[in-house]
């Protein structure tokens, strides 16, 4: 097929993003040891993903940490193959929605399977990877 | 994540769960050209083939290029008015029976499921509720149809159907002229085009003009002089229903 004529322009953009994490620091320090913690407020209970150190339920700022566990289930999925410009980098990739055995709903890359076979309803795992620059991030793959 | 993604997200779940199918969502596309080939100002006047439409590159797997509604240049205007000042200016306005509007949250791991929006369920049940009138009366509809997934999930949402019934409508071909309730004949978001700030108004364009039976080739039977308006912001993060009427 004969592409129509078109003028190219090519920019870069450099992305970048300080977030602080003062309060919120021990979530990323789990996941470096392999394990999946969130808030829970110390006045009304409410736990929340991701970590909140401000309940959004009470608007309390008193928090403790829990053990979300790492078992999952597949609630839905897409496999994105037009890529974001700032995943430019990257090749197509599962994002998906996953149940934890609480009924917390995480969003996250689902990795090691193929998305022909990745099916609502199939058992997930949390695990945590490292990213390029350093930082810790987590994402699915088959139980 | 990408804006596909996320309605990709809950075609996934509309299939897993209901049966709805990728050739049922190209159905809504193949609906969406036939009817913007009608529609002089439409931004797509040809009309597709259901085979061009499965075939189409595949953007966010089940969506692919046709399920989505493209970028769109365009503008829209109402002129509204007291119902005093209304009838000063013309002999045939359409009135607001009805407003509903709803938000839902913007973080879609906190919402309850994957089939259908909360807002647009909200938003129409208030709508519906304010101006006394059913689904079943409503004569014509436009429907926030940025992908072929959200026309599915506002039947349902909207009440022409129930839960898990979208893709039976399209199938059926309930929502096209002569039909149980004809949605998007102006070509909808994805043929007519989507001019974001403008898309809202536009569809009330659309419905002022059924309503008044001046919709050219692509009119729908005036019935009950009802119309439906169904607007959406984001992936559900907000949605608007109007009601109007003719009387």
């Amino acid at each position: 097929m004969q592409e129509d004529p078109i003028l190219h322009s090519r920019r870069s953009l450099t992305l970048k993003f300080d977030i602080p994490i003062s309060r919120t620091h021990e979530f990323w320090d789990a996941l470096r040891q392999g394990r999946f913690v969130t808030t829970k407020c110390a006045k009304c209970g409410q736990v929340s993903f991701p970590p909140q150190s401000d309940c959004p339920k009470c608007m309390n700022g008193e928090f403790a940490w829990v053990d979300l566990g790492r078992d999952a289930t597949l609630v839905t999925f897409t496999h994105v193959e037009i890529i974001p410009t700032s995943f430019a980098g990257n090749d197509s990739y599962i994002v998906a929605i996953c149940e934890l055995a609480n009924g917390l709903k995480v969003l996250a890359w689902l990795e090691g399977i193929d998305y022909e076979k990745a099916k609502p309803g199939m058992r997930v795992r949390v695990e945590g990877r490292t990213s390029k620059e350093g930082n810790p991030y987590y994402v699915f793959v088959p139980a | 994540m990408t804006f596909p993604a996320y309605y990709a997200l809950y075609a996934v779940s509309h299939m897993n769960r209901f049966g709805t199918t990728e050739e049922d969502m190209s159905r809504v596309a193949v609906k969406a050209h036939h009817y913007g080939a009608m529609n002089p100002l439409a931004q797509f006047q040809k009309e597709i083939t259901l085979e061009k439409a499965l075939a189409s590159q595949v953007v966010s797997w089940p969506l692919k290029l046709y399920d989505a509604c493209p970028l769109t240049d365009g503008s829209a205007a109402v002129i509204l008015a007291s119902e005093e000042v209304a009838k000063k200016l013309t002999d045939t306005p359409v009135w607001i029976r009805g407003v509903g509007y709803s938000s839902g949250s913007a973080n879609l791991s906190r919402r309850g499921d994957y089939v259908g929006l909360r807002a647009s369920v909200e938003a129409a049940k208030r709508a519906y509720g304010m101006s006394g009138v059913d689904p079943g009366m409503v004569d014509v509809a436009t429907c926030h149809d940025c992908f072929t997934i959200a026309e599915l999930m506002a039947y349902e949402d909207l009440g022409f159907c129930k839960k898990g019934e979208g893709a039976k409508m399209i199938r059926e071909g309930q929502t096209e002229v002569g039909g149980r309730i004809p949605v998007n004949l102006d070509g909808g978001l994805k043929a007519k085009g989507h001019p974001i700030g403008a898309t809202g108004v536009s569809m009330t364009v659309e419905i002022t003009k059924q309503l008044r039976n001046e919709a050219g080739r692509h009119q729908a039977p005036i019935r009950n002089g009802i119309g439906l308006v169904h607007n959406v912001g984001g992936t559900g993060h907000y949605a608007f229903v109007t009601i109007l009427s003719r009387d």
